[in-house]
């Protein structure tokens, strides 16, 4: 990659496009925070009677050094994440003259993002066929639980139900034991890339054929792509798969253990005998290759609860880090555990440049802080998150005004009846919790107090 | 009426192996791009990956590799043979797009890297996929699936404070970097059909597992926290639960109340304060999960699942496995599963689609490819003569 230089003047691949992004929770919110990335001018819309989620409550993080503010709902780590670079637009869809405004955007954009259960859009006669009457040539995109058609259509559905009913929980746990439930709302984040993925499709269809189409993305039907090797062990030999906790399905040994320090830990994996070999070697047990209980990948299979000890005696002498860098220096698949303080200040993640900085404008009084970026790389042309997430309404006169033209008189009777605003109707309460408090209830395994001289982010 | 198919007009080189490099290029062809899968005479790694047709470990037979290879001819090439590397130049010029997984640098040292291809076709798109990425300290380490759990920090959340850190099941790892290398692709080409140049794409597997850690990383970066595991005790109500025939998991939200939860499950004590409080619910969690047990002991997954979400409207899922994925309505009403014809295996259904789409959708237009099924084509495709193709064979190139 050192060799090809990204030019900083290349154009952002969607620079001159339009997203409407109607989104709520994670899936469809990053996905549209990925296509301001890029270089799209995505226009976010909320009720101020309903903020997305992650403006406040559970899914919404932390507040910036856990101080709520006066504008609790700008503040929450998540939703900065999720949504940076693009405007917000707080309209009431729920009422006819805010859904005019939408139908006007529509006219006057490229993509229109929604993750709304199915019935809501055809409901408001804003599903794809009503769409296409307003801009011939739009992309509409659609996120939702199990899909518009189908017996499980109107069910009700968030990811950590769904992890459950695709598949992914029948074959996560400890080994032999219970369904574990995966959490982090894992099939949002594959709905996150489909999203993209269909979005940037989409653009080529219509770049090529002049034309545009609808995405229409079911979390659940996502999910069950995930363990389709399963699916297939199903269809040929009526196997069921099980739990194995963190051994490998074929390959031999495969596990977590522990190192020294509290709570820390170091995955091993050997995928054939000369990796073997060179695990019993950087361990101490070079004997142990020529051992005939582990000669082979299926003799380690049988036996792999005798090498388990074998390999933790060692792993608890060293740093997860330590064990990790000896092992791979061996040529043996390792990997610390890492949390998220190694995510920002390991050599590695710091050399890549994963997470990225934002800064927020002062009046906002947040500073700047690192956000993820996205995991792949152009060579040629440099890709940034092109700010923060936007303030509730932050945008409203623009989009109405400049975008839409709507003259003076109009935009202000939006504003005084409440079609438009800049704060949340019925605001969520503010969970008020110290840090400390946090880390002894069990919400947090620990925290840093000096954490931005740590990242380098100090006022 | 035939559709056109938005990458029909890109052909793709996939020199990757394994899991996730292969399912990249196999989706790129699912979108109509003719995919041309190189492998070394052994054939790739893939081939040997359970699970197998009726469990027999041919490497013809994996289901694996069938999965992540279907919609590509195949064809064997020898790059570590200078005349190998020399017919993969040739090839180079006409692609658009190519797909690897090798270790960073090693296409470099076989002077394959994007940047000297790229002097003959400078529209090239280059897609490397690898554990740790092209740059940093870290980019020579191997990794695979539970070395990207550990790495990447969702593990350190995963399981229990009383027990090890723990990876999720099978290979999501793999799978997400998968899509992740096709919607990089697909950016690349945008760029690409705006202004000519192609890149050199780099995806990280571990960063990409990264990126879904969208509460965890901004709770560092705001105010200092760090996530660990659950603890072991307490409610079970948000986990996984038994009941007649296997497992559910329930979940406060969407538009219900906790009356209507409590009305599911048919216990009135529910409704009590001591459960309808969250803050007192956490308190009380062994009591509540103890009645909840009770409440559903004698209750099917099935029953509940429809009951809950047709008639109380609850967020509700059970735990489903492989065998109700292959019989289940909704995933049949979305085309889920697609038929192909496979030389050995025969006819076999396979779980394909992953998205659906009002035009241009993924289409499963041929089974995956047998070791080198394709060299007399795709070679003479690419202007070589008969003999001359036999000449490559008895060299042990091709």
């Amino acid at each position: 990659m050192g060799i090809e230089q990204q030019d900083p003047e290349a154009p952002l691949p969607l620079a001159g496009l339009r997203v409407i992004d109607i989104s709520n929770v994670f899936s469809l919110p990053y996905a549209g925070g990925m296509l301001a990335d890029l270089g799209a001018e995505v226009i976010k819309i909320e009720g101020p009677g309903r903020l997305d989620v992650s403006r406040g409550g559970a899914f919404s993080g932390v507040y910036p050094d856990n101080e709520p503010g006066d504008d609790p709902w700008n503040r929450t780590s998540t939703f900065n994440l999720l949504n940076r670079g693009k405007k917000s637009l707080a309209l009431d869809l729920r009422r006819h003259e805010g859904r005019e405004v939408l139908r006007d955007l529509i006219r006057v954009s490229d993509v229109l993002m929604e993750n709304f259960t199915p019935r809501v859009m055809r409901g408001w006669e804003l599903d794809y066929p009503h769409a296409l009457k307003l801009n011939p040539n739009v992309i509409m995109v659609s996120c939702s639980g199990y899909g518009p058609h189908g017996p499980y259509s109107q069910y009700p559905a968030q990811a950590t139900t769904q992890e459950a009913t695709h598949g992914l929980a029948h074959v996560t746990g400890y080994r032999g034991e219970e369904p574990s439930k995966a959490g982090q709302s894992f099939v949002d984040f594959l709905a996150t890339w489909a999203l993209v993925m269909g979005t940037t499709l989409a653009l080529r269809y219509r770049h090529r054929f002049g034309k545009g189409l609808w995405v229409d993305v079911a979390m659940y039907q996502l999910g069950c792509t995930m363990v389709a090797d399963r699916i297939l062990d199903w269809e040929a030999n009526k196997r069921l798969g099980e739990r194995i906790g963190n051994r490998h399905p074929w390959l031999a040994p495969q596990g977590c253990y522990v190192c020294a320090g509290d709570d820390q830990w170091c995955v091993v994996s050997a995928h054939d005998d000369a990796e073997w070999a060179a695990l019993c070697g950087v361990i101490g047990h070079p004997e142990l290759a020529q051992d005939a209980r582990f000669a082979s990948n299926s003799a380690r299979m049988q036996n792999h609860d005798a090498i388990d000890p074998v390999i933790a005696a060692w792993t608890v002498g060293f740093s997860k880090t330590e064990a990790m860098e000896r092992l791979q220096d061996a040529g043996v698949r390792a990997g610390a555990v890492f949390n998220a303080r190694d995510m920002h200040l390991d050599p590695h993640a710091k050399a890549r440049g994963l997470l990225e900085t934002v800064q927020f404008p002062p009046e906002r009084e947040i500073g700047k802080r690192s956000i993820i970026g996205r995991p792949w790389r152009l060579s040629k042309t440099p890709l940034h998150a092109r700010g923060p997430g936007p303030m509730l309404g932050e945008h409203n006169r623009e989009v109405l005004q400049d975008i839409l033209g709507y003259d003076d008189a109009r935009y202000a009777a939006m504003e005084q009846s409440g079609i438009v605003g800049t704060r949340p109707t019925h605001p969520r309460p503010v969970l008020r919790m110290s840090m400390d408090e946090r880390v002894e209830r069990g919400r947090l395994e620990s925290w840093d107090p000096d954490y931005k001289e740590r990242l380098g982010i100090e006022d | 009426m035939v559709l056109p198919a938005i990458l029909d007009d890109l052909m793709v080189l996939d020199l990757s192996q394994g899991i996730a490099g292969p399912l990249c290029a196999r989706l790129l062809g699912d979108y109509g791009a003719d995919v041309i899968k190189l492998e070394p005479p052994g054939g790739e790694c893939g081939r040997r990956m359970p699970p197998f047709f009726h469990e027999d470990p041919d490497p013809e037979k994996s289901l694996f590799f069938l999965l992540t290879n279907l919609n590509k001819r195949g064809i064997t090439l020898d790059l570590a043979q200078p005349e190998g590397s020399e017919i993969l130049r040739k090839l180079a010029r006409t692609a658009d797009v190519i797909v690897e997984s090798f270790a960073p640098g090693y296409l470099a040292s076989l002077g394959l890297d994007h940047a000297t291809l790229a002097q003959d076709n400078p529209g090239l798109v280059m897609t490397s996929i690898t554990p740790f990425g092209q740059t940093g300290p870290y980019r020579q380490y191997k990794g695979n699936e539970i070395v990207a759990y550990a790495t990447s920090g969702i593990m350190a959340i995963s399981g229990t404070t009383d027990r090890e850190p723990l990876q999720h099941g099978g290979f999501p790892a793999l799978y997400e970097a998968a899509m992740n290398g096709m919607l990089a692709t697909n950016v690349a080409l945008l760029t690409r059909d705006l202004n000519g140049f192609g890149q050199h794409v780099d995806v990280s597997i571990q960063e990409v597992v990264t990126s879904s850690l969208v509460i965890n990383q901004p709770y560092y970066s705001f105010a200092g926290g760090v996530q660990g595991r659950r603890h072991p005790e307490g409610s079970s109500f948000g986990h996984i639960t038994p009941c007649k025939d296997g497992y559910f998991v329930s979940q406060e939200g969407g538009s219900v109340t906790w009356d209507t939860i409590a009305d599911f499950f048919g216990r009135e004590e529910l409704k009590e304060p001591r459960f309808a409080d969250p803050a007192q619910r956490l308190v009380n969690g062994p009591a509540m999960d103890a009645i909840i047990l009770d409440a559903t002991k004698d209750r099917t997954m099935t029953e509940m699942f429809k009951t809950a979400s047709e008639q109380f409207r609850m967020l509700f899922g059970i735990v489903q496995t492989p065998e109700d994925l292959a019989h289940c309505p909704q995933l049949d009403a979305r085309s889920f599963y697609q038929e192909v014809e496979h030389q050995l295996i025969g006819r076999i259904r396979v779980p394909f689609r992953m998205w659906n789409m009002s035009a241009g959708a993924a289409s499963c237009r041929r089974s995956s490819p047998l070791l080198g099924q394709h060299n007399a084509e795709v070679f003479a495709g690419f202007g070589y003569s008969e003999a001359e193709i036999g000449l490559l064979r008895d060299r042990g190139i091709i």
